[in-house]
C-alpha cells in the first residue's frame, strides 16, 4: 500500500475551553489535491497549522511522507510549502528579496544553481515586477507572491490556507493554473477554503470540517451523488405569452413520464440540467453556510 | 541548511529591514552625528572656579580689590546697573557683590562691613545657601582681622573616594554615559518593533514553517541588536577619542551593554502586543535607564536605589574607566553584574516570547 502523504489520526486541538479541531482522522494519498472546505471558524487554518507542525496537538497525530508532525518537525519542514491566509511578507523588501530570504533557510543558493527566483517569480505573473518593494503590490501579487514563496523549496506537499480569498477572478485563475502544474509535477496540494466553486474544479477529494470535526469526504462528485438530487430545470410559453419555470427531478420514477408530457403539452424555450453545489450539501450535512 | 546560514540570512535581512525603517535609520545616523556634535560643542574643560561679579562704589579702594583678588575669580563693573545687567542676562555670573564705599573702607581696616549679594534669576535656594556660606568665609578672610581669627582654625580635609581637585570632570565628558545610553535607547527600541513586527504580521510564523528553529530565529535578533548596539557605541567612543582610555576594557564594557539592552528589548518585545505598546514600554525604560546617566552629569543627587536598575553597572564602569582610569580589578566586580543582568533579561525575555511563537 502506498504510504500517505498526509496522515491525520484523531487529530485534536483547543484554545482554552474552544475545541478547534476534535479528533480529526484522514489520509491524503501523494498527488492528490485535498481540500477541506468549510466556514470561516470551523477550524480550517489550525488543522493546517497543525499538519505543519505551527502548532503542537492537544491529542492524536499526525505525518507527513511517514513522519511524525511533531516529533520530526525539521525534517517534515524540509518538505513542505506553506502558503498562508493572511498575507505575511516583509512587505519593505522586493519579491526576490523575500524569495532569496526563504531559500537559505532551507539551504538554497542561486550560484549553486538550487534555486531561481526569476523563473518562479515569472511563474507566477511577477515578472518584471521582481525588485519592487512588496509593499505597492495588490492583493493578488502578494498572493501570489506568497505562492512563489511556498515553492521555492520545490515542496512535494503544498499547503494552501485560502489561496485565493479575496481575489478577482483572474488571479483566481492564475493560482489554480500553478496548483494544477504544481500537481502535474508530483506535489500533494493540501488546500483550504470556503469557495466552494474553488474546492469542486480543483479538488480530487473534498472534506467538509464544521464545528473541528470533518462531517463528509468524498469526491465532489459521489459527495453530489450522494447528498444532492439532481434536476431539469424547464422554461416553457404559455399559450397567453408569458414564461414559466418548472423544476423535475432527475432520478425520480416518474421523471421520463412528466418530461414527455411537457414536450407533448406545452412549448419549451429552454431546458437545463442542475445538480446540488457543495454549498447546498454543506448546508444540508450541518445546517450552516459556508460564508457563516 | 546550516544553522550559520541561517542566522547570517536572517540578521542580514533584519539589518536591511532596520534601514528600511524611516524612524530607525533617520534616529540611528541622525543621533549619531547629533551625539557626536553635542560632544565636541561642550566645553572641552570644566571651570568649576566662583565667578564673582563685583560693584565697588568707590574704586580707590585697592586693598579690597587686592584682598578679594587672592581668593576668587571676579569682575569689576562699572554701575550697579551694569553688575544687575550681568547676573540677568549674561548666565556667566551667578552671585553679585555690591559694596559701598564705607563697607569697603570698613573692610580695609579690619571692621564690621555689610555687603550686599545679588543673585541671577531661577538659582536654587540650596545653592543660594552654599554660595552665602562661601562669600561671608571669603570677606571674612579677605579682611585683615577676620583673617587673624580663622587661622585660630586649624583646618584639614579628607577627601572620601575620588578628588577632583585640579582634574575636574569637563560636562561634555560628563555627558559620555549619557549619550551612549541614549543610543542604546534608540537600539532598544528597533529591536523590539522588529521582534514584535514579525509576530504582528506573521513573518515569524512563515520563517518558523521553513526548517529553521525558534531558537536560531532569537539568536539571529539578539546577535543583530548585539551588533547594531555595539557598532554605534564603539563609534561615538571612537570618534570622542574616548577609547584610548583603555581599549581593551571599555570594548568589553560596551559589548556588555549592547548585550544588556538585548535583553531589555527581548523583554519589551515579550510584553509588548503590538508597536504602540512597544515604544510605550521603551519609553519607560528609557527614563529609568537614563537616572545613571544623570547622576554622573550632576553628582550628589542620587539615591542608593538607583544602584538596582541595570544601566547603573553599565553607566558606573563607563564612569569609572573614562574619568578615574579604573582598570579590569576595579570594575571587574561590576562588569559581572552588568553581564548577570543582561543574561538574566535576555533568558526572561527569550522565555517570555517562546510563548507567543508556540
Amino acid at each position: 500500500m502506498t504510504q500517505p502523504a498526509i496522515s491525520a489520526h484523531d487529530l485534536t486541538y483547543s484554545y482554552g475551553d474552544n475545541l478547534a479541531v476534535d479528533h480529526v482522522s484522514f489520509d491524503v494519498a501523494p498527488g492528490e489535491i485535498f481540500a477541506l472546505l468549510g466556514p470561516n471558524g470551523a477550524g480550517k487554518s489550525t488543522l493546517v497549522r497543525l499538519l505543519t507542525g505551527q502548532v503542537t496537538p492537544s491529542e492524536g497525530s499526525a505525518a507527513i511522507l511517514g513522519m511524525d508532525v511533531v516529533r520530526q518537525r525539521k525534517a517534515v519542514q524540509a518538505q513542505i510549502g506553506v502558503s498562508f491566509e493572511n498575507t505575511n511578507l516583509y512587505e519593505q523588501m522586493s519579491a526576490v528579496e523575500n524569495l532569496d530570504l526563504f531559500a537559505r533557510l532551507y539551504g538554497l543558493r542561486r550560484s549553486d544553481g538550487d534555486f531561481e527566483p526569476l523563473a518562479l517569480l515569472e511563474k507566477v505573473g511577477l515578472a518584471g515586477r521582481e525588485r519592487e518593494r512588496v509593499a505597492g503590490y495588490s492583493k493578488g501579487m502578494k498572493q501570489r507572491l506568497m505562492l512563489a514563496r511556498a515553492l521555492v523549496s520545490r515542496p512535494r506537499i503544498l499547503f494552501l490556507d485560502e489561496p485565493t480569498d479575496g481575489l478577482d477572478p483572474v488571479s483566481s485563475q492564475t493560482i489554480h493554473g500553478i496548483i494544477r502544474e504544481s500537481v502535474a509535477a508530483g506535489t500533494t496540494v493540501f488546500l483550504t477554503t470556503h469557495d466552494m466553486v474553488e474546492a469542486d474544479k480543483l479538488s480530487d477529494r473534498v472534506a467538509f470540517i464544521n464545528r473541528g470535526r470533518i462531517v463528509a469526504l468524498d469526491t465532489p462528485a459521489r459527495l453530489k451523488r450522494q447528498y444532492g438530487q439532481r434536476a431539469l430545470r424547464v422554461e416553457l410559453e404559455q399559450p397567453d405569452g408569458a414564461t414559466v419555470v418548472r423544476e423535475l427531478p432527475l432520478d425520480g420514477a416518474e421523471t421520463a413520464e412528466a418530461i414527455y408530457d411537457l414536450l407533448r403539452q406545452e412549448r419549451v424555450l429552454t431546458v437545463h440540467s442542475e445538480e446540488a453545489t457543495l454549498e447546498d450539501i454543506f448546508i444540508d450535512i450541518t445546517g450552516r453556510g459556508l460564508q457563516a | 541548511m546550516t544553522t550559520v546560514n541561517a542566522i547570517t540570512a536572517l540578521i542580514a535581512k533584519d539589518i536591511r529591514l532596520f534601514f528600511r525603517n524611516q524612524f530607525f535609520a533617520v534616529t540611528t545616523v541622525l543621533g549619531l552625528v547629533a551625539y557626536v556634535a553635542i560632544y565636541f560643542l561642550l566645553p572641552a574643560e570644566a571651570n568649576d572656579g566662583l565667578q564673582v561679579a563685583v560693584y565697588l562704589e568707590n574704586p580707590a579702594a585697592t586693598q579690597v580689590d587686592e584682598s578679594f583678588a587672592a581668593f576668587f575669580d571676579y569682575t569689576l563693573f562699572d554701575s550697579p546697573t551694569a553688575l544687575e545687567t550681568a547676573l540677568r542676562e549674561d548666565g556667566e555670573y551667578i552671585v553679585g557683590l555690591l559694596i559701598s564705599a564705607a563697607d569697603a573702607a570698613a573692610m580695609s581696616a579690619g571692621e564690621a562691613a555689610t555687603v550686599e549679594a545679588l543673585y541671577a534669576p531661577n538659582i536654587p535656594a540650596e545653592t543660594r545657601q552654599v554660595y552665602d556660606d562661601l562669600l561671608r568665609l571669603m570677606v571674612n578672610a579677605a579682611t585683615p582681622r577676620a583673617a587673624a581669627r580663622f587661622a585660630l582654625v586649624d583646618e584639614s580635609a579628607v577627601v572620601l573616594g575620588n578628588d577632583l581637585l585640579g582634574a575636574p570632570i569637563a560636562v561634555r565628558d560628563r555627558m559620555v554615559p549619557m549619550l551612549l545610553l541614549f543610543i542604546l535607547s534608540v537600539e532598544v527600541l528597533g529591536l523590539a518593533t522588529l521582534i514584535t513586527q514579525e509576530v504582528e504580521k506573521g513573518t515569524a510564523r512563515a520563517l518558523l514553517t521553513s526548517p529553521l528553529r525558534l531558537p536560531h530565529f532569537l539568536a539571529a535578533k539578539a546577535l543583530m541588536g548585539l551588533l547594531l548596539a555595539f557598532v554605534q557605541l564603539l563609534l561615538l567612543v571612537a570618534i570622542t577619542g574616548k577609547i584610548t582610555a583603555a581599549p581593551l576594557l571599555l570594548t568589553a564594557t560596551l559589548l556588555l551593554g549592547s548585550f544588556l539592552i538585548v535583553g531589555v528589548g527581548f523583554l519589551i518585545a515579550a510584553i509588548s502586543r503590538d508597536s504602540m505598546a512597544v515604544l510605550a514600554w521603551g519609553m519607560l525604560v528609557i527614563v529609568l535607564f537614563a537616572i545613571p546617566a544623570i547622576a554622573v552629569l550632576l553628582p550628589g543627587l542620587a539615591s542608593a536605589w538607583i544602584e538596582l536598575i541595570p544601566s547603573y553597572f553599565l553607566v558606573d564602569a563607563l564612569h569609572r574607566i573614562l574619568h578615574f582610569g579604573a582598570g579590569w580589578g576595579e570594575v571587574g566586580g561590576t562588569l559581572l553584574a552588568l553581564l548577570v543582568s543582561g543574561a538574566a533579561l535576555l533568558l526572561l525575555g527569550s522565555a517570555l516570547l517562546r510563548r507567543r511563537f508556540i
